[in-house]
């Protein structure tokens, strides 16, 4: 599982291109009105902007396959246990469990928008550096220690992840196998508190050696925005559309989801 | 040493699915009880080769067998009794809360029962020279300690081939000394990667030479090692022992001396000579790169090394470095692996 | 047990940005510079460790460590896990960008409870103090995020009670696993390395 959401920020598109700036706002703005959708013509219209998002964004299918596996994997219970446990009349029953069809529409929305948000998410984020992203956030009004400590935090998790691969390495070589027993947690146990007092150890070299080179409390940048017209033309769109969504589904021209949400 | 082919390298590639190649059509094979050091420079696969070793990765073509099992998915665990890799960090070996518990670790995993497991943990201790460790914890030790401490966990492990992978880096001498030692005295059968090539001259009778992802040369280390050239076009160096044995021959021939200066200098090449070079008459090529010395050596030959099987081995002397008398090595030389 | 986007009304995602905003403000005031490094360096190692699979039966589940954030950072376990849920969405869609507010509320939450339970300890003085109260603190830390979880489900609609059901049991095997690896951490930190245990 590759760690790294910016391995291809450097690909080349509209996307890549649209200052991270507006690109997070407009986005986040359009996440919001996805999440706010109850009807399920509108999730898919959702959805299918979202695909034509990354189509845009020319990032690979198979960087964001991780994070829709999660969904599936996540959401398949709801579709099993929503619509044999939804409140209120049963269409049939199957096995001695009312099935109600709204149960079944409320899972298929569920999964839609969930897809679509996680297609953005990605979208965003994968077509910009990391730090880059972080900047604009901060530029966005989120307060400076955050930004700070999440540059921090996603450099050094490349750091453990090797120390965690390499020691785990030398723990199957020494036979060690993962069972479902107490030895094995056990063994995970000590493991995570190694890692602990290695990492406490780093921190306290980190900072001395931050100390040194003059840090004082702020991160400085060497990047800067510069926002040309197609940026805002590319945030009207954006915000334009999720406007779109959340009329259409405000409209009454569709069915709500009932009982699901008030 | 016996005809039991303990690893079989054959033909082995390793690429990655980014397309990038590392491995590409290695072989060789190593019987029971050798001890190679297996050298290259820095990115050449030395580290890919040896996780080929014990299955942490699986070739992408051509099939690595040891002791006669192939490794594969469903041999994991059996090629892994077999084969113990010494890691170059200590500390990504040691996680227990104790140094017992560390050196225990391999044996629990292969589930013997308590009274052996005690008894083959006290033994790895014995032998690194780490005895009434057992309660300490490994993050308290000294980087000597920890790496004694991490090879004592693999030989706790008792597996019949050893790899090790850079295992005198950061050493301070002393320990250095106390590894070699031990490892000149072991039965196993050992893989040397490393950088150090004095370590590798002094106890490995064969060297294979990773570079570019195949091996490019095979032979006795006495051969190898030799080879400035060789080494050179492959990003490495002579020894550091060959070295002053190079300068003391090109002083011994160029400058103007006395005979009796001119004696002593012979004789600590002739020493030198036995301690690291051919036994007998073999030729051995020593480039000397600014004068065409070619002539000296045959007349060198013939004078001073008039090599005969009487000449002890006296590794402590030569070369200066092994001021502890014998008896306070940390290794116990005598205690073998059962 | 992170939740996914697009289940909770917008109410209930809302107000949970709102608390989990409140409750950062809260546990970040005061923090000094050296702070920083360190939550950010800890958060890792979290992050990290979030990765492990742990085999249960013939499935396998990722370890939590919520109660061991909140023994190890004491108030500022809370920011550090915001971080790390921020992070996880952000990386692997993992949870997701609307649900970062309820989901560190729930996991955040039940961190600065187990410290709570951590705490606890000072009042024994028994044998294996750490491992008990860290087990007891494992334990509480994942119980109550799967409370708040449930509840939120729960308050998003009728039609989510099942699920709710259904993921507060989920949470007892996970209780149970993440009970004794937790334990045995706070075991271990207070043998080697003490200092890094918070509230002595």
């Amino acid at each position: 599982m590759a760690l790294d959401i910016d391995r291809h920020a450097h690909v080349s598109s509209p996307i890549n291109r649209w200052d991270a700036r507006f690109k997070l706002a407009s986005m986040g703005l359009f996440i919001v009105a996805i999440a706010l959708l109850k009807t399920l013509p509108m999730a898919l219209l959702a959805l299918a902007l979202a695909i034509t998002l990354l189509r845009v964004s020319k990032l690979p299918l198979k960087f964001i396959s991780h994070g829709l596996a999660f969904v599936l994997v996540f959401l398949l219970p709801f579709f099993i246990v929503m619509p044999l446990s939804y409140p209120g009349e049963p269409a049939f029953t199957v096995m001695g469990l009312g099935f109600a069809w709204e149960g079944l529409r409320l899972a298929t929305l569920i999964f839609l928008k969930a897809l679509a948000i996680v297609m953005v998410s990605f979208a965003i984020f994968g077509s910009s550096r990391f730090d880059v992203s972080m900047l604009a956030l901060q530029h966005l009004r989120c307060p400076r220690v955050v930004v700070q400590m999440l540059l921090f935090t996603y450099r050094y998790t490349f750091t453990f992840l090797d120390e965690m691969k390499r020691m785990h390495t030398s723990m199957l070589a020494r036979g060690f196998a993962p069972r479902t027993d107490l030895r094995t947690l056990q063994v995970f146990g000590h493991f995570v508190g190694t890692l602990l007092v290695r990492s406490f150890e780093r921190t306290e070299r980190v900072y001395k050696a931050m100390l040194s080179k003059g840090y004082q409390g702020t991160l400085h940048s060497m990047v800067s925005f510069a926002s040309g017209p197609a940026d805002y033309a590319k945030a009207l769109l954006a915000v334009t559309l999720a406007g779109a969504l959340v009329a259409g589904d405000f409209s009454g021209l569709f069915n709500h989801a009932e009982r699901g949400w008030f | 040493m016996n005809e039991r082919i303990m690893i079989d390298v054959d033909n082995i590639s390793f690429t990655y699915p980014d397309g990038h190649a590392v491995l590409k059509g290695l072989s060789c094979q190593i019987r029971q009880g050798e001890k190679v050091a297996l050298i290259g420079p820095n990115g050449a696969g030395k580290s890919t080769f040896m996780s080929h070793l014990n299955g942490v990765q699986l070739a992408t073509s051509g099939r690595v067998v040891i002791d006669g099992i192939e490794v594969g998915k469903t041999t994991l665990r059996e090629v892994r009794r077999k084969v113990g890799i010494v890691f170059q960090d200590p500390d990504d070996q040691l996680f227990c809360p104790t140094v017992f518990d560390d050196v225990a670790f391999g044996p629990l995993n292969l589930g013997l029962d308590k009274a052996e497991i005690e008894a083959r943990v006290k033994e790895a201790l014995h032998v690194v020279g780490l005895e009434g460790f057992e309660e300490r914890s490994s993050f308290h030790l000294s980087f000597g300690e920890r790496k004694r401490l991490a090879l004592a966990t693999v030989l706790s492990y008792q597996p019949e081939i050893l790899v090790f992978d850079e295992p005198s880096t950061n050493m301070d001498p002393m320990n250095r000394r106390k590894l070699i030692n031990w490892l000149k005295q072991s039965d196993k059968t050992i893989l040397l990667c490393t950088h150090d090539l004095d370590i590798a001259l002094e106890v490995c009778d064969r060297c294979m030479m990773l570079t570019d992802g195949r091996i490019i040369a095979d032979g006795p280390s006495k051969k190898i090692l030799y080879d400035r050239q060789l080494l050179e076009e492959n990003k490495l160096e002579l020894p550091l022992a060959l070295m002053t044995h190079e300068l003391l021959h090109g002083i011994l021939y160029t400058e103007d001396m006395d005979d009796e200066h001119r004696q002593i200098i012979s004789k600590f090449l002739h020493a030198h000579r036995h301690a690291h070079g051919p036994d007998g008459h073999e030729h051995v090529h020593l480039h000397v790169h600014s004068h065409d010395h070619s002539h000296l050596h045959e007349e060198v030959d013939e004078e001073h090394f008039h090599s005969h099987p009487h000449h002890q081995h006296d590794h402590g002397h030569s070369h200066g470095h092994d001021t502890l008398p014998h008896t306070h090595d940390g290794y116990d030389h005598k205690k073998e692996q059962p | 047990m992170h939740i996914s986007e697009g289940i909770l009304s917008t109410p209930v995602w809302v107000a949970g940005y709102a608390g989990a905003a409140a409750l950062a403000a809260v546990t970040m005031r005061n923090m000094d510079m050296e702070e920083i490094p360190k939550i950010s360096v800890i958060t890792a190692v979290f992050f990290v460790a979030s990765l492990i699979k742990v085999p249960l039966g013939p499935a396998s589940i990722h370890l939590i460590l919520n109660g061991l954030a909140g023994i190890v950072l004491g108030w500022r376990a809370f920011p550090a896990i915001m971080l790390g849920i921020i992070l996880q969405a952000i990386i692997f869609g993992h949870g997701g960008i609307t649900v970062i507010g309820i989901n560190s509320l729930m996991l955040g939450g039940g961190a600065l409870v187990a410290y709570m339970v951590w705490q606890l300890r000072h009042r024994f003085d028994i044998q294996r103090r750490e491992l008990i109260f860290g087990a007891l603190a494992g334990a509480v830390g994942t119980i109550s995020s799967g409370i708040v979880l449930a509840l939120a489900l729960v308050t998003t609609g009728e039609a989510f009670n099942a699920i709710a059901a259904t993921v507060l049991a989920a949470h007892i095997p996970i209780m149970f696993i993440e009970a004794v690896v937790v334990g045995v951490s706070a075991q271990f930190l207070s043998r080697v390395k003490p200092e890094i245990l918070a509230g002595n």
